[in-house]
């Protein structure tokens, strides 16, 4: 199990593109060009007298449509604050009803590549992890990354959000994806991010052999002369190199013992973090499975969105 | 009301019938070489068969680099669309497959699942529910196995967690070559008491269906019956490591997994303060160093 100490002394060797910034401003871009075309289909099989399930899809980088999954509370008057969550490597997104009896809308995102937006782009699992990654304008997550952004654009283009009280969450993936996101749209006025993916990609090729990471070192092993280009390509998409750009309080949650995002790369992202942060660690956990995770992001949330008795709503 | 004597009629037709419809389904495995995903320790195989209605079913499947006998492990997949090629140092010597079940990726011609959805997906007759056929996939999982020629398997065990568990657990009821079994958490689908508004996703789906097509829970109840794990338990006799969640209502309430623990001959229950994920970290040590003692391995 890997300590506090063994965090700190870790140290990232990731580095920062000089024209990471330029690179992103050319995607966004790109993106706010882009017709939204959002369209928003009722589920009545999902809802239930808590929350209207819709399925949801809007337009995202390079005209693909991507799904996601909004549930609106029944009860109370809007605008209501929303959580966008982001999704794991290999899960579909869930649906999170629990947070419509609290007046709060959610989305889950299905990026590229999940099934409900997989009709134009489906490497598969295992696959997307170095799908394109020949070069940083091919590689999948330039996409999928743009599909999180366009899920924030959905929320913000919606009468029934309250669109100054928007906060993101993930874990896995979904962590990655979380710091990624809140760097990239400062409307995320805060975010949870557990056990963080897609973070300290060197690192990880000497560290672990388990997936979805592991799928880097089949392809250094099949092309080992593309191995610095694929660590080019990566640099633009390390979360490492997003964090110092996020200005909404953060919390990241870490598990000493987590097998398939080490430790020490997650902490590497927290580290990064200058904005307001809170870091949880959890000792004899795993990727994804310490007990306290959920409800810690669960009470983080709420006391953000000032549901927690006696804090007052944040503005 | 239905007896105990009625049920076990049940259960035992629906076994039957599956092993008599796959006997006369050629497998007609295929297995390639994924160079791709290989490891220097062993050799990765896409492998191919026929299931239940000439269905072809995806495994991925690992055999240590020397080839030749070795004990074998199935992973049985969750509830959910993949099922990939997880890492575990086993596969240096032993034999693992994950096989896949209809409607998941690579397995999903013509058939794609829903998540949310596949759990009651045709439920509306017995024949179409293909909850019922994904089971006879995870039967017919084993006959791939033992049948393919890439290498031979000395013992089978089995583990799986959420469906998977509830699917190894079934397996093993129905074939005397698994020698063990671990299961997580395992998906109590049939059983009665899940038909509640407190029940959490997955099996939180049967709810949402009853609230649109109330009259339909008799067949709800009657279609899902023959896989709930309870119904196999005692038909289990090799050993079981059973983990559970106090705090899981999704996939194996306590009080549930409490029951098969009593059903189950030689059960080995592990109680966490867990939801979902169940014993979390502290039981995958457990249950790692449990399956290399009962595969054999050092």
């Amino acid at each position: 199990m890997a300590t506090k100490d063994d965090l700190e002394r870790f140290r990232c060797q990731v580095t920062r593109p000089g024209d990471i910034d330029e690179f992103w401003l050319d995607v966004l871009t790109q993106l706010d060009d882009l017709a939204l075309d959002p369209r928003v289909s009722p589920v009545p099989l999902r809802s239930n007298e808590d929350v209207d399930v819709s399925l949801v899809t809007y337009r995202s980088l390079d005209g693909l449509d991507i799904s996601a999954w909004y549930c609106v509370p029944t009860q109370g008057d809007g605008p209501f604050p929303a959580v966008i969550q982001f999704p794991g490597y290999k899960g579909e997104p869930g649906l999170r009803r629990d947070w419509g009896r609290k007046g709060v809308i959610t989305i889950t995102v299905a990026v590229r590549g999940k099934l409900r937006s997989s009709q134009q782009f489906n490497p598969g699992y295992p696959g997307v992890l170095t799908h394109g990654i020949e070069s940083r304008d091919t590689y999948s997550y330039r996409g999928i990354i743009s599909d999180c952004v366009r899920g924030v654009d959905f929320l913000l283009s919606r009468a029934e959000v309250d669109t100054d009280r928007i906060y993101a969450s993930g874990s896995s993936q979904g962590g990655g994806l979380t710091l990624i996101t809140a760097a990239l749209k400062p409307e995320i006025k805060g975010g949870v991010a557990g056990y963080p993916f897609l973070c300290c990609f060197p690192e990880t090729l000497e560290m672990l052999r388990s997936y979805p990471y592991d799928e880097l070192r089949c392809y250094v092993r099949a092309w080992p002369d593309r191995k610095e280009q694929m660590l080019e390509t990566l640099s633009y998409f390390d979360a490492v190199n997003f964090v110092s750009r996020i200005e909404c309080p953060m919390a990241v949650g870490i598990a000493l013992d987590d097998e398939v995002c080490p430790p020490e790369t997650s902490y590497a992202a927290y580290a990064g973090l200058t904005c307001e942060k809170e870091l949880w660690l959890f000792p004899d956990s795993g990727h994804g499975n310490a007990h306290e995770y959920t409800a810690k992001e669960t009470a983080w949330l709420e006391g953000q969105l000032g549901l927690i008795s006696g804090q007052g709503a944040k503005p | 009301m239905t007896t105990l004597d009625s049920m076990n009629s049940e259960i035992s037709d629906f076994w039957q019938s599956h092993r008599e419809n796959l006997q006369v389904i050629p497998l007609e495995i295929s297995l390639e070489v994924d160079s791709f995903y290989s490891q220097p320790e062993w050799t990765v195989y896409r492998m191919r068969y026929t299931g239940l209605g000439g269905y072809r079913l995806f495994a991925w499947l690992s055999v240590p680099l020397a080839g030749g006998t070795y004990p074998a492990l199935i992973r049985m997949p969750d509830y959910g669309s993949v099922h990939d090629i997880v890492y575990t140092s086993l596969r240096s010597q032993a034999i693992v497959m994950n096989p896949t079940y209809r409607g998941q990726r690579n397995s999903d011609v013509p058939f794609q699942a829903e998540y949310p959805g596949l759990l009651t997906e045709g439920i509306e007759t017995p024949e179409t529910y293909v909850m019922r056929q994904v089971f006879a996939d995870a039967l017919r999982a084993v006959h791939a196995l033992l049948t393919q020629q890439v290498a031979t398997v000395s013992a089978l065990t089995i583990t799986g967690a959420g469906l998977g568990g509830s699917l190894a657990l079934a397996v093993a009821s129905q074939c005397p070559t698994v020698m063990a079994v671990a299961a997580d958490v395992p998906l109590m689908l049939g059983h009665p008491d899940i038909l509640g508004e407190a029940t959490a996703y997955p099996l939180g789906e049967l709810n949402d269906y009853l609230r649109v097509y109330p009259h339909r829970r008799g067949t709800v109840l009657a279609d899902t019956s023959p896989l709930n794990p309870l119904s196999i338990a005692a038909k289990v006799y090799v050993p079981v490591l059973l983990s559970i969640g106090t705090r899981d209502r999704g996939q194996c309430p306590v009080a549930m997994g409490e029951e098969l623990a009593k059903r189950i001959p030689q059960c080995d229950l592990h109680i966490y303060d867990g939801a979902g994920e169940g014993g979390g970290h502290p039981h995958n040590v457990v249950r790692g160093s449990w399956l290399k003692g009962m595969l054999g391995l050092n």
